[in-house]
């Protein structure tokens, strides 16, 4: 009725995720129970590395997989918002008939399918790639260790957690559908106190006459949670392939690759479903814009320019927490392996990776500016 | 009977509605006329519950749905009221019988096919809204309306978008069946000469009512001016 099983599915920026989390935790998780089971031949001599590779384990899972859980969750949620913003009309009419909050929150069961397909393919890869990767994690020194198909994953990385976000999503639907039916007939989610907030600030910047900043504030006000998701893309980027680059250089080559193409795959998804969002949020205003003269690039500067900051900020901030996570491990969680590579702050690594970074949001903008080009008016005043 | 007293209602600071009293009796055919801004729409929207007043209160016989809670006043808009907007509100991606029936399942009405037939909408009964006329469009959201069996149909400017042929059609059409089953009828216009059909018209003006007048002799839709 509201929402229908398309709706669910198409969600593939939250399958990818919740695949990119179920497949880092599915083989650590795996990894750290069948670890234990070769415990009684490790030697008191071998000890100290048999621990750090536990700890190793158990920190990647915990750091790694918690955190896309997260990311997942709040993509999730991003979705639901921007479908009941871009339905409020269909909300409010069948609010209006008499349908309850309950009964229309319900609907977004749906949105849950996405996390099981993507939880459900990375289970599987993960499993399939468990005997190479088990391999490359086991350090020289240490007994082989079988891969055994453990009973409780698939509960607890597919089951549980797609149980879990589907509740919540019916849950946070449930708090967002509640907005007053002629809110959601009228088209108008904002809070009338931010909106007194928002004149103001309009007033000011229009006194002098700097339409496009005041544009470029607009936009990121009105996508709040597109800021979050273009910093998290440039953190993912920045932190992952360091991160990925880093290990590479400490003799953890499979690692490596792993860590940086997850963080090419997520900075990618976080990246083209913000601006993405952003484009199609805002096709009416620059349909406007370019009726009224402003040319392709004040259009595309005023709707997307505004968020190069927060794309910055997430790249400074992924820098410094790669870098302490990989401090971490090696002074504390590898304190006590011998022959443990060193590792120190590569300045060089930071730009070359700052400037690849640079070049890929440029071109993901020079895309979607080229998006922006075609918009018409006609089409937008057809659609409404 | 339907009863309101001292209603007010501000949007941003500002007073739509002020201190605003009806009296609507049970099978009565009311229009509430005003200009662009009179309030008109507000006051249907606070008496028929998709917006709460700010002060004031909405009586339906002994009932006072301004106490109601939001769950209370969905099982209100679901048993007691039905609406009929001048923008119909179809759900695009549902077909004509789906539209319909969106109202009719809410109250287990499994004769919303006859209402398809009362208006004229049979062998359209698989077409998507988009491929309907305006007129036709309206007599959807009629037919969703009148699905539902209410006890009160709210109509807001159900005209405003239509033609006068297609308009007379939809009020004639909507005063037949509120005689057959005796629903109150309360429509906002901004068309005086629809106030003709009416056995009360109520007269708004900046917020407030200013006028109550009855019509001991309402005209037939096709007898009025347009």
């Amino acid at each position: 009725m509201l929402v229908g099983i398309r709706d669910g599915i198409k969600l593939v920026g939250i399958s990818i995720v919740a695949f990119c989390a179920v497949f880092v935790c599915a083989f650590f998780l795996n990894f750290y129970v069948d670890v234990q089971t070769v415990e009684n031949a490790v030697t008191e001599q071998m000890r100290p590395l048999y621990d750090a590779q536990l700890a190793t384990a158990r920190f990647t899972c915990a750091i790694t997989g918690g955190f896309l859980a997260v990311v997942t969750a709040v993509m999730l949620a991003f979705y639901i918002k921007l479908y009941v913003d871009g339905n409020g009309e269909r909300i409010g009419i069948l609010k209006a008939l008499g349908y309850s909050d309950g009964r229309l929150a319900l609907g977004f069961w749906v949105f849950g399918l996405s996390v099981l397909i993507g939880a459900t393919a990375g289970l599987c890869v993960g499993y399939a790639s468990m005997p190479a990767i088990y391999k490359q994690l086991t350090i020289d020194g240490l007994p082989n260790v079988p891969v055994r198909f453990n009973a409780w994953l698939p509960i607890a990385l597919v089951i549980a957690p797609t149980a879990l976000l589907t509740a919540s999503a019916c849950l946070y639907a449930y708090f967002y559908v509640r907005k007053p039916v002629m809110r959601l007939l009228r088209g108008r989610t904002d809070i009338t106190k931010k909106s007194d907030k928002h004149k103001k600030s309009s007033r000011t910047i229009s006194k002098d006459g700097r339409f496009l900043l005041q544009m470029c504030f607009a936009v990121l006000r009105s996508k709040k949670a597109s800021v979050f998701f273009v910093a998290f893309s440039s953190f993912c980027f920045s932190a992952m392939v360091q991160m990925g680059a880093s290990m590479y250089d400490m003799d953890s080559g499979t690692m490596g690759l792993m860590i940086l193409l997850i963080g090419v795959t997520l900075a990618a998804v976080s990246m083209i479903m913000a601006v993405t969002t952003v484009v199609n949020g805002n096709a009416a205003s620059i349909a406007l814009m370019r009726a009224f003269g402003y040319s392709d690039g004040q259009c595309a500067l005023s709707v997307l320019g505004g968020y190069t900051p927060f794309a910055l900020i997430g790249f400074i901030v992924g820098t410094a927490y790669q870098y302490g996570l990989l401090r971490i491990m090696v002074d504390l969680l590898f304190a006590d392996v011998a022959e443990m590579p060193a590792y120190s702050y590569d300045v060089a690594l930071t730009f070359i990776v700052f400037a690849v970074f640079a070049a890929a949001y440029a071109a993901v903008m020079g895309v979607y500016a080229v998006r922006l080009k075609r918009i018409s008016i006609k089409a937008i005043m057809l659609e409404n | 009977m339907l009863k309101a007293e001292g209603i007010y209602k501000a949007y941003n600071g500002e007073d739509v509605l002020k201190d605003v009293a009806l009296e609507v009796e049970d099978g009565e055919f009311v229009v509430i006329l005003g200009a662009s801004g009179s309030g008109k729409s507000t006051l249907l929207s606070v008496l028929s519950g998709l917006e709460r007043a700010d002060k004031g209160r909405v009586w339906y016989d002994e009932r006072d749905i301004t106490a109601l809670n939001d769950k209370q006043l969905t099982a209100f808009r679901r048993d007691t009221v039905g609406f009929v907007f001048q923008q119909y509100y179809l759900l695009s991606n549902l077909d004509v019988e789906n539209n319909v029936k969106l109202g009719a399942s809410l109250v287990g009405n499994k004769n919303y096919r006859e209402i398809i037939a009362d208006v004229g909408l049979v062998e359209k009964i698989k077409s998507m809204p988009s491929e309907l006329s305006g007129g036709e469009q309206q007599r959807v959201c009629i037919a969703r309306a009148l699905a539902k069996n209410p006890r009160v149909l709210f109509a807001d400017e159900p005209t405003g978008a239509l033609d006068e042929s297609t308009g007379r059609a939809i009020l004639d059409y909507v005063s037949r069946v509120k005689r057959e089953r005796g629903f109150t009828v309360i429509m906002v216009t901004h068309n005086a000469n629809i106030a003709d059909m009416a056995d009360k018209v109520v007269s708004m003006n900046s917020g407030r009512i200013v006028g109550v007048a009855s019509n001991p002799a309402p005209k037939s839709a096709y007898d009025i001016g347009w």
